[in-house]
């Protein structure tokens, strides 16, 4: 069902939205992965970037060991596990079975001059949030990221992240589809943005509690 | 029970589905999964738990001695909703686990199991597919 952009006393009002489409996309539904291939972009590291992925150790440094969310990027890498999300007016609910991450983003103009930001508790990597709507998309706008990594997944393990890293998420969903395109920039690390795609698709899956703990997240060997 | 463990190089396919497998640490990271190893012990620990189950499993060696080796799964979310009956698994019964030898040493990652009645499964409760070893 989609949701009015916005009423018509904030329209009399005169407060116009960036490219706000008369109805909104309507993404409130259960997602999973694997509604299509992943691709990463070609990404060119600074010199400091290079030594910083090249020392990364996967037998400690994924941030997973603390049950702790390294980007969104690897967020959304993590396979079978639901996404719930749902729209308000006012908001963007998202809740990630991976690591039971609750993300609340406010819906802002991307004009104004400051515009309020959510963080995630307890996942400091992930930076604040906020978000808008682009005709059919969803865009979420992420800064005041911790260090740490884009990626621990396969050959891009290591792929760090600076403080200075701005996030975008692009969300468009076609049918039964959700692509999410997201770009990272951080000038500290990379001479080109880093983007990722992945795809999710509907489910009718629902959310399982996870219940991680760095004690048993972090049993990756033998005694 | 003893020490059996095969190296077998898979031809393809190992990589891409790779790209796709789900683990909280990252398989291809973690697992070498162009080789295969089997290893039979008898389970000593049970852990259902998210991100990524596992067991600890008693493997004797020829000479007689015992060393552990860790066997880690998917998420155990995953793996309920693919129907896996954990209920099956019991501490102090024999199983032999076949999968992607860890990069670190007494590591697998299960790809399937043999259950003491020798009945097969796999985390997907999908037949195996050495050529796409995708467990979800």
């Amino acid at each position: 069902m989609p949701v009015s952009a916005q009423t018509a006393a904030e329209q009399a009002a005169g407060k116009t939205a960036v490219k706000a489409p008369a109805t909104i996309p309507d993404l409130s539904v259960n997602w999973i992965a694997g509604g299509g291939r992943t691709t990463f972009s070609d990404y060119q590291l600074t010199e400091g970037g290079e030594a910083r992925f090249k020392a990364y150790d996967f037998m400690k440094d994924d941030p997973a060991y603390m049950c702790i969310g390294a980007s969104w990027t690897r967020i959304w890498l993590n396979p079978n596990v639901v996404v719930e999300l749902r729209q308000t007016k006012e908001e963007i609910r998202m809740r990630y079975e991976w690591m039971d991450i609750e993300r609340i983003i406010p819906l802002v103009d991307p004009l104004a001059a400051t515009v309020k930001r959510n963080n995630v508790k307890g996942h400091p990597a992930l930076g604040y949030s906020a978000a808008w709507y682009d005709g059919d998309t969803l865009v979420i706008d992420t800064v005041d990221v911790a260090p740490g990594y884009i990626t621990t997944m396969d050959l891009r393990a290591g792929l760090p992240q600076s403080r200075r890293m701005h996030t975008v998420e692009r969300l468009r969903r076609d049918g039964d589809i959700l692509t999410i395109e997201t770009t990272h920039v951080d000038a500290a690390n990379y001479r080109t943005p880093v983007t990722s795609t992945i795809k999710y698709r509907k489910t009718d899956w629902e959310i399982m509690k996870y219940g991680c703990t760095p004690e048993e997240a972090a049993v990756v060997a033998p005694r | 029970m003893k020490l059996r463990t095969v190296l077998v190089a898979v031809a393809f396919g190992a990589v891409a589905a790779a790209q796709q497998v789900g683990a909280h640490h990252s398989v291809p990271v973690n697992f070498d999964q162009s080789k295969e190893a089997t290893i039979e012990g008898v389970l000593t620990e049970i852990k259902w738990v998210n991100p990524h189950a596992h067991f600890r499993i008693s493997v004797k060696q020829p000479d007689g001695s015992v060393l552990e080796w860790l066997v880690e799964m998917g998420a155990t979310n995953t793996m309920k909703r693919a129907g896996f009956p954990m209920e099956k698994f019991m501490v102090g019964e024999t199983y032999t686990i076949i999968g992607a030898p860890g990069r670190r040493d007494r590591s697998i990652l299960l790809e399937e199991v043999v259950m003491p009645d020798g009945t097969r499964m796999t985390p997907t409760m999908r037949p195996r597919d050495p050529n796409n070893r995708n467990q979800g």
